[in-house]
């Protein structure tokens, strides 16, 4: 039995989540299910790391915007991530307050290296693709 | 072993087509012999702004830029003008 299967078990026992609840959440970690939602873990266990991750702007055929296709490495993301714990703690405080003021709750000082591989791993089958106006978005990890 | 990209290419592609290799591996040793003069400049600061919270960045500062530096082989940004390509790459 894994972790995740006694945490709902335990959540159940303390009667914070209802049996439907749990029953819901124990078929999610069934392992070898075909529901496409493994934990981050065996995902990662199952595939290649992604190393780029890559965002494509394309115009419409005939539209003659601007087309834009940027790749990022994944080592140049977990870097950026790692400088944001040189950042001074009132100056942590001014980017969440700015954050907040755009809708954003998030503390960047929650933001963690050992997240970021979380994130990745789970980030493998991510694909956005956006159609809108006269442009195409295409966001996706390689 | 990580490393800083040894190339980078830029490149602007329209009526006049330009394209550039830069050898940033020629900057390298240069960039490390000062690294290193520098090194216990940087450790007296750290000392000094010790009581402040400068003194972990003026310590960190170095080896998460060097980080940063050795992370950036692989980025590439094209961007379609119309009129215009503009090509900036890392190898």
């Amino acid at each position: 039995m894994g972790d995740n299967q006694k945490r709902i078990l335990d959540l159940l026992a303390e009667k914070k989540i209802s049996v439907d609840e749990a029953q819901r959440l124990l078929s999610l970690t069934e392992p070898g299910k075909d529901t496409g939602t493994q934990g981050p873990e065996e995902s990662a266990g199952s595939k290649d790391k992604p190393r780029y991750f890559r965002v494509q702007v394309q115009p419409e055929a005939g539209s003659g915007k601007e087309s834009v296709n940027v790749r990022i490495p994944m080592a140049l993301i977990r870097a950026g991530i790692k400088l944001t714990s040189l950042i001074p703690a009132h100056a942590s405080d001014e980017v969440n307050e700015a954050l907040k003021e755009k809708g954003v709750d998030f503390d960047v000082r929650n933001l963690k290296p050992e997240d970021f591989d979380e994130l990745v791993a789970a980030l493998t089958d991510l694909e956005v693709d956006v159609r809108g106006g006269r442009e195409k978005v295409h966001i996706y990890v390689e | 072993m990580n490393y800083p990209p040894p190339l980078m290419r830029l490149g602007i592609y329209g009526r006049r087509r330009f394209s550039l290799w830069l050898p940033l591996f020629l900057l390298w040793p240069v960039a490390a012999a000062l690294a290193i003069v520098l090194a216990p400049l940087v450790l007296l600061a750290a000392l000094v702004l010790r009581p402040l919270v400068w003194g972990k960045l003026a310590l960190l500062s170095g080896p998460m830029f060097f980080g940063v530096l050795c992370a950036l082989r692989g980025l590439e940004v094209n961007l379609n003008l119309g009129s215009r390509v503009l090509l900036m790459s890392f190898k």
